[in-house]
């Protein structure tokens, strides 16, 4: 398994190259850049070309595509991230404040989705084509179609504006800032990030939970007496979790990107609104940077799916 | 959007209804074919606007909070009495068309830049007006480099061809002073891209800014505003509004509402809050840096607060009384100001201001790109500015300093100079002396700005909230009790105002957004105080010939 690991992980360094040459290549491919941005439209009316030139010139934005590049992946290699091109403030320092506020949401609802998401599959599948299965079923399309906006405004206007239980938004507030004083401001926006998140881990542990309990091996379980807990629970869960756990694999990299709906109807200061923002203005530093820990994490949450897959079913080995 | 659909359906059905009395165009050579471009003629540009229904327009795609413009000065003491509003006439505009023989297989192009759903209903509606008078047009939204896109005058003044590859552009003009809106219709303005030279157009430019006497600027303004409004250069469509937003939490002690774009004073220091911990709500705090005072020096709350000005503003942005400078004395034929300092002023690190640091801000923000035309024109005015600028002098030799005094001497009379003295802020020698101005906005001091203002920076978690607090060092006291002003961080257009708003978290905000004011209407303890700022909308008419017209 170790050299199936190392492997792995060396096939990610070209793999790497490659997409982020690719994504440097897309920034480069969109319409001006980022001195286009600094400066409001009505603005530009009474400012020289020569003036903006300049500014590109100090921003390192004059140099050929292929140099650009060059220089930024041996700044990376070398541990220096960049620098925003908005402020001047090292790109470490802007993922150091927003990364953690997007993982404590992504990891929040990534549990609480994992672990409602499960019981709820497993029950649905026991108990399929039972009352408590339709309602279950019905509950899950209902959560895979209603948009993350709309079920956090309905939030807001519910649990903040009317019953006051939660604050409107942000992460934290003043003198408040230990993570238990602000766990009120986390509630509201991973509990909507997860009800989607819910629905289709439901769903999939539902088929692949019934899917498991036709299997031969669960007959023969069955056939030896052991109790029907045992069986579904112990022998028929562990097998159906296999896929489950790639679903829940390929959902780490939202960790860091994937909740931008969330945070902007939230307020939540996280990586996706810089990430979304930086993209809007051709902050190409920060856009590479977000999208390489994005990349970075697909990859490795690919090798760990695969790792998870053998340890949950005897079946799998690893080559 | 019910309205709008029935204003398309009105228009498309009145399509259809001069359809029908559609004459064959003539044969002979249209006035215009030597210009080559359809829109050198007046006739066509009037026809243009006599298509609109503006006032419709603004009373219901904008529900009445926005005004509907004949010139783009606002209304007020500089807008020209007589002018010829073109107000809608289908007609008239089919038959001015016609004399100009407009070529009926001519579809305008159309450009614009906003990407806000107003913007888009607006040039939908705009489209079926034209459509229903005979013009085809069609309309793209611009990417990348605008500057170059829209601005790029062409090498021959006189006839072209034009550097831009439009018919039209939907923009906004927001001035800080009348001279903004007027400046580029002169046939030498590097932004003029547009309008090629007409006799006795330049000369009234000049006038604008020949004296710095108010009353005859006033009637300069008049004159050139008369000629443009004649031969209609552009088209201007409407004045926008802004909202001020303002809780019963707090008591602004009948301090007058202004232009939040730019910083007027607003006696912040007296007002009064009936908030026990005497902290304020309001936006604009800062996502990844403090904005620097380059293009709008008051657009968020915190650039007027943290900085001092040499001299204050009123609410209409007119220059009064001494800020940093004790007082000030202009010359009689305005070519030099003296500023005598204030000698109590320290900034918030606790170093005391000084002249110095006025001629470091005047010789740096000179070299800041972007720096808005007003500032810029300013600063330029001063003597020795040029040799300066060329790196053929250390310093600007029109600005001496003696002692606390600080004396600028222009090489060309500025009428806006008190203007720009009034909203750019003085900065600090101390901790930017060093730096690169061309990246100013890149320097770290933007992540914790050091100012004289009456409020200084106490706790700024970025993309969070910053908070600002009172500056006990501060050379006024005031009557209020507000300590501290909570800033939730957003950028000039904020997402999240209308939930603050309702959930108690706004005292004191701002915005143009027609759809934030009907909203926060609604709010039970916020008022709504529509403000007329010099914020105009308007199409860019391209009289040069260019590809595509000719």
């Amino acid at each position: 398994m170790i050299s199936f690991i190392i492997r792995k992980f060396l096939l990610l360094i070209p793999l790497l190259l490659v997409i982020s040459f690719l994504i440097f290549l897309g920034m480069e491919l969109m319409p001006g850049d980022a001195v286009d941005f600094m400066i409001p439209p009505d603005a530009l009316a009474t400012i020289s070309q020569a003036e903006l030139d300049l500014l590109r010139s100090e921003l390192g934005l004059d140099a050929p595509f292929l140099v650009r590049y060059g220089t930024w992946l041996v700044n990376l290699v070398q541990g220096d991230f960049g620098y925003s091109l908005q402020s001047g403030v090292a790109v470490s320092t802007l993922l150091a404040n927003t990364l953690p506020a997007t993982l404590e949401l992504s990891l929040a609802a990534l549990v609480l989705s994992t672990l409602f998401g499960s019981i709820l599959g497993v029950v649905s599948a026991l108990y399929k084509g039972r009352l408590s299965d339709n309602v279950l079923t019905v509950m899950g399309m209902i959560g895979v179609a209603i948009p993350q906006f709309l079920f956090g405004l309905i939030m807001i206007v519910v649990f903040v504006f009317k019953l006051g239980w939660f604050p409107v938004g942000g992460r934290l507030t003043v003198g408040n800032e230990a993570f238990l004083q602000r766990l009120d401001h986390l509630i509201l926006p991973s509990v909507v990030l997860a009800l989607s998140m819910t629905a289709g881990v439901m769903r999939y542990c539902r088929s692949s939970m019934l899917d498991s309990l036709n299997k031969e091996f669960i007959k023969t379980a069955r056939s030896k007496g052991l109790p029907p807990w045992r069986v579904n629970l112990v022998h028929g869960l562990r097998v159906a979790m296999t896929p489950v756990a790639v679903l829940i694999g390929f959902r780490l990299p939202m960790l860091i990107g994937g909740s931008v709906v969330i945070e902007q109807v939230f307020q939540w200061p996280g990586v996706g609104q810089m990430f979304v923002s930086a993209v809007r203005s051709q902050n190409t530093p920060i856009v590479m940077m977000v999208a390489f820990f994005s990349v970075l994490i697909v990859l490795i949450a690919s090798i760990l799916v695969d790792i998870a897959t053998a340890l949950l079913d005897p079946r799998v080995k690893l080559s | 959007m019910k309205k709008i659909i029935v204003l398309v359906v009105l228009l498309c059905l009145s399509v259809a209804l001069f359809a029908t009395g559609t004459k064959e165009a003539s044969v002979s050579t249209a006035p215009w074919q030597e210009k080559g471009t359809p829109l050198s003629d007046v006739r066509v540009r009037q026809a243009l606007l006599l298509a609109i229904d503006m006032q419709t327009i603004v009373d219901e795609l904008f529900e009445g909070m926005a005004e509907r413009a004949i010139a783009m000065t606002s209304p007020g003491a500089y807008l020209a009495e007589g002018l010829e509003s073109y107000d809608y006439d289908p007609q008239k505009a089919k038959a001015l068309l016609e004399a100009a023989q407009w070529p009926k297989d001519y579809t305008l192009d159309v450009v614009y830049y906003y990407s806000d759903q107003q913007t888009v209903d607006l040039m939908a509606i705009i489209q079926q007006y034209w459509a229903a008078v005979g013009v085809k047009s069609s309309f793209r939204k611009l990417e990348g480099d605008l500057s170059a896109q829209l601005w790029t005058p062409p090498a021959d003044r006189k006839v072209g061809p034009s550097e831009v590859k439009w018919d039209l552009a939907y923009a906004a003009v927001a001035a800080l002073s009348e001279n903004e809106f007027y400046d580029r219709f002169e046939s030498t303005a590097s932004n003029n891209s547009t309008i090629p030279y007409q006799e006795g157009l330049d000369e009234l430019v000049k006038a604008t800014r020949a004296t710095a006497d108010v009353q005859k600027q006033i009637e300069a303004f008049k004159a050139l505003q008369r000629k443009i409004n004649k031969n209609m250069y552009n088209i201007p469509l409407y004045h926008q509004l802004s909202f001020i937003y303002i809780s019963d939490k707090i008591d602004l002690k009948q301090n007058a509402l202004g232009n939040d774009q730019f910083s007027y004073e607003k006696n912040i220091l007296d007002w009064t809050t009936t908030r026990p911990d005497g902290m304020i709500y309001s936006n604009g705090g800062p996502m990844e840096f403090y904005e620097a005072p380059v293009v709008n020096p008051g657009l968020y709350l915190y650039q007027e607060l943290l900085f001092d000005k040499l001299i204050n503003a009123d609410e209409n942005l007119t220059p009064t009384e001494g800020m940093l400078a004790k007082s000030y004395t202009v010359s009689a034929d305005g070519m030099q100001i003296t500023f005598d300092l204030r000698t109590d002023v320290l900034w918030h690190d606790g170093r005391r201001f000084s002249s110095d640091d006025v001629l470091f801000t005047f010789e740096y923000l000179i070299k800041t790109p972007g720096l808005n035309a007003v500032a810029l024109n300013t600063l330029k005015s001063i003597s020795g500015a040029d040799a300066y600028l060329e790196g053929k002098a250390s310093s600007i030799s029109g600005v001496r300093v003696e002692g606390n005094k600080v004396v600028v001497t222009f090489e060309t009379l500025d009428p806006n100079a008190l203007l720009t003295f009034s909203q750019w802020p003085i900065l600090p020698k101390h901790l930017l002396g060093s730096s690169n101005p061309v990246l100013f906005q890149q320097n770290a001091f933007w992540q914790n700005p050091i100012g004289t203002g009456p409020f200084k920076v106490a706790q700024t978690v970025m993309d969070n909230y910053a908070i600002l607090e009172r500056n006990a060092n501060y050379y006024r006291t005031g009557s209020g009790n507000i300590k501290k002003i909570y800033l939730h961080a957003s950028k000039e257009n904020d997402g999240n105002l209308i939930k603050n708003a309702e959930s108690g978290r706004i005292d004191y905000a701002w915005s143009k957004s027609v759809a934030d004011a009907q909203a926060i209407e609604k709010i039970a303890h916020m008022t709504v105080n529509p403000v007329n700022i010099r914020y105009t909308r308007l199409f860019w008419v391209n009289q040069y010939p260019h590809p595509a017209n000719k």
